[in-house]
């Protein structure tokens, strides 16, 4: 194999295994691996790349499609996609097969409400942590509690809802309520 | 395998479910939609086995969404399932952000790109928290759950604690009480 896509993995392989809590603990990794250790790219470059994994869809680890893209082309993005969810999905199975098989006990049952309160913490830190790195603004709270009721109380279509606030946000933008400077 | 208590998802479902769920993945509201498909409009899933995935794809390394339909598929279809959710949520973001990369030097040109994304952002906080709201429903007003989600959402999101040693003291705690409160239950 090509020894760019060898050194992907090498780079890519062992941070899936240790981005416990998500992708965002090791995006300071990645850049440090690709950019100061590898130099394959500039932090200009980096940060170009940063922005477009933020736009988007999908959890902001598939930045290393595009490192890899940036290194060996497709077969880079391909290699460099799989070294980064491979590993930490391997766990993950494993994880979830062992529990799997000790379904109807009662210390599962005890475990799984006690996991609740927690999961429900973790969710609305989650919301706020998302808010803090957008550096959002009352009109985007308004728009966020808005979007919150519609979901809760409504069954509209995610696309729906999707395209409607980009529209709104485009309106926005032109009639020059919302800020310039995001 | 029984069949008769757990209906059987075709796997051409939970592919298609999961591309949809990956190409609505913008902005963070993945939990949210995962939810909305899985437990509210299928019924596939129960709340309690949702908020388990939850809690196992962020405690665990990974990206919390692969982690999620991964553990979504296992649930569904075992192994196979797991692959197809993974492989179904993946694709749609790969080809997106190939595409992106390709055409951003175009579109980064638009201070609009970056209104409208910030908008979408909006959204997902939106779908996050209309999710935290539904699950909440199962704390049923009782105290120490209340507390403790309370103590967890304090900690992580308020004071920005890491994570990892938050739920390693936060999960111990709440399993313990819920062991305790099924023994009361049952001997009296």
């Amino acid at each position: 194999m090509d020894n760019r896509l060898i050194g992907l993995i090498l780079v890519f392989a062992p941070l899936s295994l240790v981005s416990f809590g998500g992708g965002q603990a090791i995006v300071a990794d990645i850049q440090h691996q690709t950019v100061d250790v590898h130099s394959w790219l500039s932090n200009q470059e980096f940060a170009d790349l940063f922005a477009i994994a933020r736009a988007a869809p999908g959890p902001s680890t598939m930045i290393v499609a595009l490192l890899g893209w940036h290194v060996a082309g497709f077969w880079g993005a391909l290699v460099a996609t799989i070294a980064i969810f491979l590993p930490s999905s391997l766990v993950m199975y494993f994880g979830a097969s062992w529990w799997q098989r000790n379904e109807g006990t009662s210390w599962r049952l005890a475990i799984e409400r006690g996991l609740t309160p927690v999961a429900v913490g973790l969710l609305f830190a989650g919301a706020v942590a998302v808010m803090r790195a957008m550096h959002i603004d009352y009109i985007g709270i308004a728009i966020a509690a808005a979007c919150a009721g519609l979901i809760y109380f409504t069954k509209l279509n995610a696309y729906l809802l999707i395209v409607g606030v980009a529209a709104l946000y485009a309106a926005l933008y032109f009639l020059h309520v919302v800020p310039l400077s995001i | 395998m029984d069949s008769t208590e757990k209906p059987r998802v075709p796997l051409s479902s939970v592919l298609l479910i999961f591309m949809r769920i990956g190409i609505t993945a913008v902005g963070g509201g993945t939990a949210a939609w995962t939810h909305r498909e899985l437990v509210e409009k299928h019924r596939w899933i129960t709340d309690e086995t949702f908020t388990t995935g939850m809690t196992f794809s962020q405690v665990l390394p990974g990206a919390n969404p692969v982690n999620l339909a991964l553990y979504m598929g296992l649930q569904l279809r075992g192994g196979i399932g797991g692959t197809v959710a993974v492989l179904g949520f993946v694709t749609p973001s790969f080809c997106a952000i190939i595409l992106l990369g390709l055409a951003y030097n175009w579109l980064s040109v638009y201070p609009l790109t970056s209104i409208i994304l910030g908008g979408i952002a909006a959204l997902g906080v939106g779908a996050t928290l209309s999710v935290g709201i539904k699950l909440s429903r199962h704390l049923r007003a009782k105290a120490v759950p209340i507390l403790i989600a309370l103590a967890t959402f304090g900690a992580i999101g308020v004071m920005q604690w890491p994570m990892i040693p938050v739920v390693a003291v936060a999960v111990p705690v709440s399993v313990a009480y819920a062991f305790w409160l099924e023994r009361k239950r049952r001997h009296g």
